[in-house]
């Protein structure tokens, strides 16, 4: 019996995941019913389970807009150009800080750097504005004083892509690096005195030592990363958007808000959801295959 | 290893603390929900749930749901009538969202809601949640009848259908304008009567800088709120029929706009041509809270404005930090534009204001609608307005007066009185309406009593209710709130783009305006019209 | 150029970045505490930048005197200790056994686990779960909802992964049974992970706010963030309020009012990360691989 002798030996972990696994079936998979609404024309007072199927026409519908495809090719280039910028930023900044030597200062700035994460995003349109207006803000008078023109930063569709970055960075990457040093207590110290009696430099050492010794944190946070691709906070481009620069600053999460939950119409976010739902899981396992064959890395 | 174990054990013994004091303190709240039920013995004692707003601020030691009008509630009315009054606080600003889940949940949904959302309304009335009342009104309400005398009560219809019982308003008026006469006599000008002396004015602002700001004047202050552009659009938009008027007019969220109404190309360029001028706030795009708008007022800026009527002139409020900024300022109500018949046509609220619903798996309809009656009685909405005679208020000239000196526990009792609390009024209702005009100016410094005033006449002037159809339109509720954000990405784009290519923009936007709704409402809107005129 | 000269290029360039990096992120925060001490008056005019302007402490004073106030900063802290320990525990016992290779059904379990961070029943059946199962209006709706991340059940995982499997046979060969191993040699060994998550798990209890709109509305089961968006945000959203009417406002908080409140809910979670720093200490793992 190789089943009761498996078992035997691992029943442990078997007990350790009955408890994780029972919350998973009644939080998340419990209100899993609720998905039946994309196919339904909902009805508040007849309830999820009470209103009238309607097969794939929500779909049809919101495939036909316009404002969808504007708005999903404007996800997908935010979390791109987010990517490009915002993802290695707290992977440098904590290398940087990784590399300074005096104890009190690494610490009182790694303090400091986390703060902007938990100012709320409400306060901080306030200050984009203070600081990125075109009439008043901030750089546009230093720039307009030393005799420049001034910069649409956040009127200007390609100027605002700036702003959006720009505040992303400076918004998260202090946060990021939390994670990011957690795994660099792991690594070796030995390591970099072997590496400094060779007299390898600071890049090397950098390239040689302290990368590898993230690359697992490095690998598995791309991997969720690209599996958000297609998923977007609500606020940052919310707050940051404006009138001007809809054309950019539209995006799905944004989209469905206006036109889903404002006004009522359940079946349509739910039509986006399960549509982002499904890329969100393809893009996931894609990336982990792609990282397992390319690095040995995976999630899964 | 040693030391990474004790350092694990300490973990280990915070945890365990942590843990227990979780659990004490939530045996501690779950103890203390299950007590509450029985009350007194009497017999059938009912409980009657009503909604309220919560907007986070009320005055030490009052809470939302427990302060001097829920108490006064709960005595005068509660119980007399056997009533055990429950207040169901919904955060303001999350109240649709909110309010959606708990009808879609069935149960626990307050026995009363409201909300100012007309498409909330009609999904509610058309998705068949709500409790028809005309017969509860007839047997229960005949002082709510009353006080919602005249046509105030079928803005509560749906598809001829008593679905909500509307709150009234007390005063109609929503725009003013207001301009600094102080740089008119400066430069000698008179007040614009017209738009087009307006735009005289606004480029004298500019050029000659009677405010010495030192470049910075922004002649015109602008936002991308209505109150600072609906004046302005529709003093363009053409006379027009009656046909016109009901199928071109949108009516998205609450309100009309002018989309297609003849006029509304001139407004737009005439926008473009300010903000190409440099007349109006360059970063209006941005203002959406007017934050930015107040501050240029305050500081001795802004030239000219519209805004709604009484928003300027409250104690500490911008025209009082402007004295404090600037102290040879005047900002005064004037009413400059014009049409082309020289009218100064603007929009005034409808006579209702907020929707008042039982919905159908309410069992408590009939005290609902005591309750409602209750709170039109004259004697109850002078007391919840105004407080108690002799401590809040005494009477001049029929009108209850707020003793000013009153210590601030006394005040504090109506930090929530209005509309929050007296849910069927919406302003003060002291007598007739001239009462009620006095009585709103009271509320503001006596300083600024004389320009409230007029800027209350001028909110008046020439006004026009909005359009009214038999039926809802479906489209309206569906694209509404996603065209409304079409609407002012048209009103920034067109007015932000170089002249020469307004037209183009004006197009392009236009079109994606009627894609996404636009032209579905119209549809809908002519159908409704032509069926309306079979009739 | 020798080595200690690019040495030292290196660390200026370095220092000097990181000095400007922590300017921008300080200066806003900055900003609000000079809000919080001026006027109104001076703060809608936009003359409050870095440091307060008409002095003044009526906002803390009337911030510090509201007992609702208080008495939030304390579920608050209830709130945040009880979901940061129990999420940390059940990720901890989630993240153990799916780290082993050789258990069957591991990668079922990860992909039932993935498919949450996609897939969600919406707000409506999330509302009638927590309802049918009587916890509106309690605690625990606050805290059993969002028990696992599985964003940081998979950061777990990675860093349990990191660690030499070699200890860990070590273990088994001496008998300790597999939980044994996992908090005698696993977890001891992820102080600075534990931490991490601990911090993450905390953060996102403060500052979350959202799902109380929904589930709680007894006002003695606010949190301090609740009652900041509602001063914040209240009366911001005027697509909303519009159509109240001037006659129907209430008079809103001060700007002054908003920045203290936005202080008085910060500044506790804000020291928890220096608190947590001491978890931090490189060489952990060393000591534990000689040991």
């Amino acid at each position: 019996m190789r089943g009761t002798v498996y078992l035997r030996r691992y029943w442990q972990l078997y007990a350790l995941l009955v408890l994780p696994l029972a919350y998973f079936i009644i939080f998340k998979y419990g209100p899993m019913w609720g998905v039946q609404i994309a196919f339904k024309d909902f009805n508040f007072f007849q309830g999820i389970g009470g209103s009238e199927w309607i097969g794939l026409e929500a779909f049809r519908e919101v495939f036909q807009t316009q404002d969808f495809y504007r708005t999903l090719r404007n996800t997908l280039m935010l979390n791109s150009l987010d990517l490009i910028v915002s993802f290695p930023a707290p992977l440098i900044l904590a290398i940087m800080l990784h590399e300074l030597r005096l104890a009190w200062f690494k610490r009182l700035s790694q303090t400091i750097l986390y703060i902007p994460h938990f100012i709320s995003w409400v306060i901080i349109g306030g200050i984009v504005y203070q600081v990125f207006g075109t009439q008043s803000g901030m750089i546009n008078n230093v720039l307009m004083s030393l005799g420049f023109d001034s910069v649409p930063f956040l009127t200007e569709k390609n100027s605002w892509l700036i702003t959006y970055l720009a505040t992303g960075v400076w918004q998260s990457a202090g946060w990021g690096t939390i994670l990011y040093l957690a795994a660099l207590t792991g690594i070796n110290k030995e390591l970099y005195e072997a590496a400094e009696v060779d007299g390898a430099g600071r890049f090397k050492r950098i390239w040689f030592i302290t990368l590898p010794g993230l690359k697992t944190t490095i690998v598995t946070l791309l991997i969720i990363s690209l599996g958000n691709m297609i998923a977007i906070g609500f606020e940052r481009p919310f707050v940051i958007g404006n009138k001007a620069v809809l054309e950019y600053a539209d995006v799905l999460s944004t989209y469905v808000y206006r036109t889903g939950l404002e006004s009522g119409q359940y079946t349509m976010a739910t039509v986006v959801g399960l549509f982002q739902a499904i890329v969100g899981l393809v893009f996931i396992l894609g990336a982990n295959y792609a990282s397992k064959k390319l690095t040995d890395e995976s999630i899964i | 290893m040693a030391a990474s174990k004790k350092k694990w054990g300490k973990l280990g013994k915070l945890t365990l603390a942590m843990l227990m004091v979780g659990t004490v303190v939530l045996s501690g709240c779950s103890s203390s929900e299950s007590g509450g039920e029985s009350g007194s013995g009497d017999e059938k004692q009912v409980t009657l749930k009503v909604e309220i707003f919560d907007r986070g601020t009320p005055p030490s030691p009052y809470t939302v749901t427990d302060n001097y009008l829920t108490r006064y509630i709960q005595d005068n009315f509660g119980t007399p009538n056997n009533i055990n009054m429950e207040f169901v606080p919904i955060p303001r600003s999350e109240e649709i969202k909110k309010l959606n889940v708990l009808m879609a949940s069935g149960g626990d949904v307050p026995d009363i809601v409201f909300t100012y959302d007309t498409p909330t309304f009609n999904r509610y009335a058309e998705q068949g949640g709500l409790t028809e009342l005309t017969d509860l009104i007839n047997e229960h309400g005949p002082d709510l009848k009353k006080f919602l005398d005249g046509d105030a009560l079928s803005y509560g219809q749906y598809k001829g259908e008593q679905f909500a019982v509307p709150s009234k308003r007390a005063f109609l008026g929503k725009y003013s304008s207001f301009i600094r006469t102080d740089w008119l006599e400066k430069l000698g000008m008179d007040v614009p009567q017209t738009t087009d002396e307006l735009y005289e004015v606004l480029k004298a602002f500019k050029e000659k800088d009677p405010g010495e700001t030192g470049g910075k004047v922004i002649p015109f202050g602008m936002t991308i709120e209505p109150a600072q552009y609906d004046p302005l659009i529709w003093s363009f938009i053409e006379p027009t029929t009656e046909e016109q008027k009901y199928t071109l007019t949108q009516k998205l969220g609450s309100n009309d706009y002018p989309t297609l109404l003849p006029g509304f190309k001139e407004a737009l360029q005439f926008m473009n041509k300010l903000y190409n001028e440099g007349l109006i706030s360059r970063d209006f795009s941005l203002d959406e809270d007017k934050k930015q708008l107040y501050q240029d007022v305050q500081n001795g800026l802004t030239g000219f404005l519209t805004e709604d009527y009484p928003n300027l002139y409250y104690d500490e409020g911008t025209y009082d930090n402007l004295l404090k900024n600037k102290p040879e300022a005047k900002l005064e109500p004037i009413d400059p534009f014009t049409n082309s018949e020289g009218k100064r046509a603007k929009p005034q609220y409808a006579p209702n204001g907020m929707y008042i619903m039982i919905p159908k798996s309410s069992e408590r309809s009939v005290e609902a609608i005591k309750y409602l009656n209750w709170l039109s009685k004259p004697e109850v909405l002078l007391a919840m307005q105004n407080g108690v005679e002799g401590e809040n208020y005494k009477m001049v000239d029929g009108i209850p007066m707020a003793i000013e000196d009153a210590p601030q526990e006394i005040k504090d009792r109506l930090h929530n009185a209005g509309a929050d609390t007296s849910i069927i009024a919406n302003g003060n209702f002291v007598g007739t309406e001239e009462q009620n005009r006095e009585k709103m100016t009271s509320n503001f410094p006596e300083r600024f009593q004389d320009l409230h005033r007029k800027a209350m006449e001028i909110s008046m002037t020439d006004t026009f209710l909005p359009i009214n159809f038999d039926r809802p339109i479906e489209a309206e509720g569906k694209y509404g709130t996603n065209l409304q954000s079409k609407y002012e990405e048209m009103i920034v784009k067109t007015a932000m783009a170089k002249p020469a290519d307004f037209d183009k923009t004006f197009e392009s936007a236009m079109k994606d305006y009627m894609v996404s709704g636009g032209q579905a409402i119209l549809d809908e809107r002519t159908e409704a019209y032509n069926e309306m005129k079979s009739k | 150029m020798s080595e200690r000269a690019s040495n030292r290029i290196f660390d200026t360039v370095n220092v000097i970045l990181i000095t400007a990096f922590v300017f921008i992120c300080l200066a806003p925060f900055i900003h609000i505490i000079a809000i919080s001490f001026s006027s109104t008056r001076a703060v809608t005019s936009g003359e409050v930048t870095l440091f307060p302007v008409e002095f003044s402490l009526q906002a803390y004073k009337s911030v510090l005197s509201d007992n609702s106030m208080i008495r939030s900063l304390g579920f608050t802290i209830i709130l945040t200790l009880l979901t940061t320990v129990m999420c940390m525990l059940m990720t901890i016992v989630a993240a153990y056994p799916l780290t082993k290779k050789k258990l069957k059904g591991r990668k079922f379990f990860m992909f039932i686990i993935i498919v949450t961070m996609f897939f969600s029943g919406g707000i409506i059946p999330e509302y009638i779960l927590v309802k049918d199962l009587n916890l509106l209006n309690t605690i625990w709706a606050l805290v059993l909802p969002g028990l696992i991340s599985p964003f940081y059940l998979i950061i777990l995982i990675s860093f349990f992964n990191g660690i030499p499997e070699s200890l860990e046979e070590a273990a088994e060969i001496d008998g300790t049974s597999q939980i044994g191993t996992m908090l005698r040699i696993i977890l001891p060994l992820s102080l600075p992970v534990i931490a991490t998550l601990s911090l993450f798990y905390a953060v996102g209890r403060w500052n979350g706010f959202q799902d109380t709109l929904l589930y709680i509305t007894r006002e003695d089961l606010y949190p301090l963030q609740l009652k900041l968006y509602q001063l914040v945000q209240n009366n911001m959203i005027s697509d909303l309020t519009s159509n109240e009417g001037p006659t129907a406002v209430v008079k809103s908080a001060t700007e002054s009012l908003k920045a203290a409140s936005v202080i008085f809910a910060t500044v506790p979670i804000l020291i928890v990360y220096p608190w947590l720093q001491r978890y931090f200490v490189s060489g952990v793992m060393l000591g534990a691989v000689k040991g």
